[in-house]
């Protein structure tokens, strides 16, 4: 009972603040729709430059075919020699085909042109992906050919994506964003809970109460997590109706997850909260665990790309089996059977952090 | 002959170290039940640090506290059902209303909801309802320090430690408030009061006049102002200070 009347403290001191409810409930939609269309990592418009040298007809129905795709956008088009690292240092493009008649020995021109394909390796990134299309639309172009003839490859792989057949990248990102808000909200929230009972002198009233350390603790977590699964849900209903990213998944092991998710996470920020002198010595700590925790989870780029070293850094983030249970219950639509180790292991570090967390706050408390 | 009575507090050759900086510098003084004791001292003597230590929230560096009877260190969860703490600056939830505070501290005390509301009757009996409604943040000084005062008595504690109570407060609520302080005593309680208005002391039945650390004086006013031939409480405080310094 003596709990209740903390977490509704906690509640009340929040819904007071008008500009801090904005920013927990109707921020986190605005970030998921901005967060939703910028992070999208799909190639789309590609700005290119094209020179024709080539007198063949081939080169034309292949730049006809670019000129088709919505991947790329011809912004130049040239059957003149051109300056064509100028046109890339210029930023005008990022790409520069250049078609050249390809002769034999006897100089007489060939079929098919040489296709030479520039890129700006600067974002390499979208210059890999947009020269593994052009190289795609050539290959259909032969194809194409060979089937007129009756002919076709020896050999060749058929490709069928499973999960996110349109390989939109929003479906892969979107629920990570859940997992993000879900971080962000209660990172911020409890990392200067108990600092601020410090600065606004009411901490040894609240200590000296016959509430235990354990109720003082999980009074300041509980209004955290509660406000973190509704934002989730709001998370939730806005990728799957703005966005329209299948959940196929069980919501019930979203939310176990998540509350395993949210015990390591809390306890995190609680240590925070004991550690810091000041609310500002807490926000700044949380905003750089905040980016560790993003940085290390694959939310962005792999696991597997983060060399070793920093690797042990992204197995003990939390933050990673989140993302990575969400994304398997979205998309694959997965059950427990499927990610049971990543919960494993997360229960683990949500035991470790409540720990260290708990012991930290006890002698916070004694002190 | 009948045993003498068990001092409500006993506070024996209490320190307490900063680092390096000794900011209690081994004190002794005891509480009768029933008694108000007025702590007297300039910001920086060493008031607040004793108080938090009798408290149990500052760790003791060495000497003893006894509640009655018992040390502090090993039965805290017994002596917080005894004590009553009203900290600097009304240590009150300033988001909060005056009525929620009210019932954020009763409930946390542990008092059942019935007995929690008739509390909170009382209060809207002595301080009007719109005036409770208000975030706390937003009522006068005195009204805070008045609901400050009976959140800390909701518990019913038999001792009451009150850190500064009257600072920043109008003198006309100061002497209501110490009017409060006397029917409490009435009713049997014990209090110890600290505070830097030296007019406060002729409230007291003793009074124990700290420095750096230190007690320079400690006894009944009048008893003290006889004994070093002072006319009021600014003279001894003055003289003892001084004479503090000069040894």
């Amino acid at each position: 009972m003596k709990l209740f009347y903390l977490v509704k403290k906690e509640l009340i001191e929040i819904v007071r603040q008008k500009e801090l409810l904005v920013l927990m409930f109707i921020a986190p939609v605005i970030q998921i729709i901005i967060l939703g269309y910028v992070i999208s990592t799909d190639i789309r418009h590609v700005p290119v430059g094209i020179v024709n040298l080539a007198k063949g007809q081939a080169a034309g129905q292949i730049i006809q075919r670019v000129r088709q795709t919505q991947l790329f956008n011809v912004r130049v088009l040239s059957d003149r020699s051109e300056d064509y690292l100028y046109l890339l240092k210029k930023g005008e493009v990022k790409t520069v085909l250049i078609f050249r008649d390809a002769l034999d020995r006897k100089r007489s021109v060939q079929k098919y042109p040489e296709v030479q394909i520039l890129m700006d390796g600067m974002d390499s990134n979208t210059s890999m992906i947009a020269a593994g299309y052009f190289n795609g639309i050539i290959k259909n172009y032969i194809l194409n050919d060979m089937e007129k003839l009756g002919q076709g490859l020896p050999l060749s792989g058929q490709a069928v994506f499973r999960f996110n057949p349109q390989l939109r990248s929003i479906n892969y990102m979107g629920p990570g964003i859940v997992g993000f808000l879900l971080t962000i909200i209660t990172m911020f929230l409890t990392s200067a809970s108990m600092v601020r009972e410090k600065e606004q002198q009411t901490l040894d009233t609240l200590l000296i109460s016959p509430l235990s350390t354990l109720e003082i603790y999980i009074g300041k977590a509980l209004p955290a997590a509660l406000i973190g699964l509704a934002d989730m849900v709001i998370g939730l209903v806005v990728v799957v109706l703005w966005f329209g990213i299948p959940f196929r998944g069980n919501l019930f092991y979203l939310f176990l997850a998540s509350l395993v998710y949210l015990a390591a996470i809390l306890s995190y920020a609680l240590l925070i909260s004991v550690l810091s002198a000041t609310t500002q010595q807490a926000m700044f700590f949380a905003w750089f665990s905040l980016m560790i925790f993003l940085l290390m989870s694959g939310f962005f780029t792999p696991v597997d790309n983060i060399p070793p070293l920093l690797r042990v850094l992204a197995d003990i983030n939390p933050l990673r089996y989140l993302i990575k249970i969400i994304r398997e219950i979205f998309l694959k639509g997965n059950s427990i059977a499927f990610f049971w180790k990543d919960l494993l292991v997360l229960s683990g570090i949500a035991l470790t952090l409540m720990s260290i967390s708990l012991l930290n706050f006890k002698r916070f408390i004694s002190k | 002959m009948s045993a003498p009575a068990l001092a409500a507090i006993t506070v024996s050759d209490l320190s307490k170290n900063f680092g390096h900086f000794q900011a209690v510098k081994g004190i002794s003084f005891t509480v009768a039940p029933g008694e108000i004791v007025g702590f007297l001292g300039p910001n920086g003597a060493g008031k607040t640090t004793t108080i938090k230590m009798i408290t149990g929230l500052l760790k003791i560096t060495s000497g003893t506290v006894l509640i009655g009877g018992l040390d502090n260190r090993k039965h805290l969860a017994a002596i917080k059902k005894k004590l009553g703490y009203m900290s600097q600056k009304f240590s009150l939830y300033p988001l909060l209303t005056a009525m929620e505070n009210i019932e954020f501290f009763g409930g946390i005390s542990g008092l059942p909801p019935a007995e929690l509301r008739l509390h909170m009757a009382r209060m809207e009996e002595q301080v009007a309802s719109d005036i409770l409604g208000q975030k706390i943040q937003d009522v006068p000084p005195g009204i805070r320090q008045k609901v400050a005062l009976f959140v800390c008595l909701m518990p019913e504690p038999e001792i009451i430690l009150l850190d500064e109570p009257t600072s920043g407060v109008d003198p006309e609520a100061r002497r209501l408030f110490w009017n409060e302080l006397y029917g409490l005593k009435k009713h049997g309680k014990t209090l110890l009061v600290s505070t830097h208005n030296l007019d406060e002391a002729e409230y007291c039945d003793r009074i124990i006049i700290i420095h750096n650390g230190e007690i320079v004086a400690c006894g009944e006013p009048e008893e003290l102002l006889r004994q070093k031939g002072k006319v009021n409480i600014e003279e001894l405080f003055k003289d003892a200070i001084q004479e503090h310094g000069q040894n």
